[in-house]
């Protein structure tokens, strides 16, 4: 994944907008406003193949930039493209919102069932991939937090998608289903799926992801491949690469004269000794064409 | 997200849709005990209007007013969260990532309702025909082919404009579901639409009269609101035709595109609710983001 200028402007000509890579999410001068106040500020990022993690602290924009990844949440200015497989026969989105949102008095193979109808599915199979297949007739209500975020996992990878968008599969679950959803999602994630994910546990983030996004306050400001961040940064573990960026936003935003525009991923730029516009992408080792 | 679907695709899911809503339908035991509700008052009313054995257009006079409250009330309470509580639970957002489209997941959750609806407030009615059938005097039994005597066919009609009646409610009560964005706004928009369209068309009609309106528009006018709509066929229709009245009650063809005007248009408002308000929003997110810089 790349991480492009946080600066407005014509999609850049380097960027596979046209579909010269169609497996591939590009996320260009993104900014979705509610209310007036940008949540995300013109972020620009490419997704790959693989297990992203999309990190950062409470109200950086995590959901928003999920949501807009799954089109559910649409730019105030930017745009999204993403990979389309419905002419393929396959679903071209798979998506869990922060908040399970299955009805009550359904089971969950009854649940699953309706989803794969609508993309000729298994729900069986899908219900045993996440090990579920034990509390297939158990209703909606009766499954514990884990099992139904569990289920919700299994419902975004019915019908095959090529980009799964999971926003926090992990949160409130003990550490052995935190585990087991996140072992899932980089189970899924192969050469021609994208599956990203949001999170606050960092240490699963180590353990399964391949690349990561840090964000603060709806600006980017770490993003690459997770190995080649830890190295660039001096760092052995993900939340030692999350206090090093956030340290470097925060100095970056103090030096910055309070600059809005030029916070996030201009702090990037500037730790990287570049000045110059044209220069301000991030390098993404395994990623970026530059 | 598949918001982009062309025309022929616009129903797809359709079918999944409304099995899963008539499944959901099936599972509140709610709706069951409304139509058991319904059936008692029913029955007291053919009751205290001098049981069944008066005959099917006499339990129709009976019937009538009650139904122009109830079938409204019954219809709006079946519709008013049927499209807001996947929108509220954020299944809605997930249901859009899968090939549906907007007119499929509308057209899927009405059929159901729709069906929800002929079962909580149709199959009382028509079992209280059923025991006017089975009380009546021997001569209410003949299917009547013409004017001046009772049959269980003028009944029947009445069983269909409650349908069409009831439809048009259903339909409004979803664009309500639609429009809301929280339980209690839905309810309260549901009371709205349930006193503006029983009350609100008598009282407009009174006031263009006492204005000094000519009467002779009365039977076009009335016929444009549900209710106006709705007591003026059954007047022409069922209780018209066994009296051997000379009817002008309402215009009869525009009392029927009424209830199926209301219906088309309930449907329609669903459909570019759900369809465009996200993007309303965004172009107004926008315009505000585009006049701040």
């Amino acid at each position: 994944m790349t991480e492009r200028s946080p600066t407005e402007g014509t999609p850049d000509s380097e960027l596979p907008v046209d579909g010269a890579e169609p497996d591939r999410v590009v996320v260009d001068a993104l900014t979705r406003t509610y209310g007036g106040v940008p949540v995300l500020d013109s972020v620009s990022l490419v997704f790959g193949p693989g297990l992203t993690a999309v990190i950062g602290p409470n109200g950086s924009g995590k959901s928003t930039l999920l949501g807009a990844l799954a089109g559910t949440v649409p730019p105030t200015t930017g745009q999204v493209q993403r990979p389309n497989a419905e002419d393929r026969g396959r679903k071209s989105i798979g998506y869990l919102p922060q908040r399970v949102p299955f009805r009550e008095g359904f089971t969950a193979r009854e649940t699953l069932a309706f989803y794969a109808r609508l993309v000729e599915g298994d729900p069986d199979a899908a219900l045993a991939s996440v090990g579920l297949s034990d509390a297939a007739d158990k209703p909606i209500e009766d499954l514990s937090g884990g099992m139904q975020r569990l289920l919700g996992i299994a419902q975004a990878m019915l019908g095959d998608p090529p980009l799964v968008v999971l926003d926090e599969p992990a949160s409130g679950l003990d550490p052995g289903m935190r585990e087991r959803a996140f072992r899932t999602a980089a189970t899924h994630a192969t050469d021609d799926v994208t599956v990203v994910v949001s999170t606050h546990n960092l240490d699963l983030v180590d353990a399964h992801a391949d690349r990561v996004v840090m964000l603060a306050r709806g600006q980017v400001v770490a993003a690459g491949d997770l190995d080649a961040l830890r190295d660039e940064y001096s760092v052995d573990t993900t939340a030692a690469l999350y206090e090093a960026a956030r340290r470097d936003a925060t100095l970056s935003e103090t030096a910055d004269d309070g600059d809005p525009a030029r916070s996030g991923a201009a702090a990037e730029d500037e730790r990287s000794g570049s000045g110059d516009d044209s220069d301000r992408d991030v390098h993404v080792t395994g990623v970026s064409e530059r | 997200m598949t918001g982009d679907l062309g025309v022929t695709d616009a129903f797809a899911g359709a079918g999944t849709v409304f099995r899963r809503e008539l499944a959901t339908v099936l599972r509140t035991p709610g709706y069951g005990v409304l139509a058991v509700g319904l059936l008692a008052v029913l029955w007291l009313l053919v009751a205290v209007g001098g049981g069944g054995a008066t005959g099917f257009v006499p339990a129709v006079v009976d019937l009538l007013l009650p139904a122009e409250l109830l079938v409204p009330l019954l219809a709006v309470v079946l519709g008013y969260r049927a499209l807001l509580a996947d929108a509220v639970s954020g299944e809605f957002a997930v249901i859009r990532t899968y090939p549906v489209g907007v007119v499929g997941y509308v057209v899927g959750v009405l059929l159901a309702r729709l069906v929800a609806l002929v079962a909580v407030v149709g199959l009382p009615f028509a079992v209280i025909g059923g025991y006017v059938w089975l009380t009546a005097a021997p001569d209410t039994g003949i299917f009547a082919t013409h004017a001046g005597v009772d049959s269980p066919l003028l009944y029947v009609r009445f069983l269909a404009l409650i349908t069409l009646f009831g439809a048009a409610f259903l339909a409004l009560s979803m664009w309500v579901s639609a429009a809301a964005t929280s339980r209690r706004g839905a309810a309260a928009l549901a009371v709205l639409a349930f006193l503006v369209g029983t009350l609100g068309g008598d009282l407009a009609l009174i006031q263009s009269l006492m204005a000094g309106a000519d009467p002779s528009t009365v039977a076009g006018r009335a016929a444009l609101m549900p209710n106006g709509a709705f007591r003026g066929l059954v007047f022409e229709t069922v209780i018209g035709v066994s009296f051997a009245q000379e009817g002008n009650v309402v215009d009869v063809g525009r009392a029927v595109g009424s209830l199926a005007g209301w219906t088309l248009f309930g449907s329609l408002d669903s459909v570019g609710t759900l369809a465009f308000r996200e993007r309303m929003s965004t172009a107004i997110e926008r315009s505000r983001f585009r006049f701040a810089e």
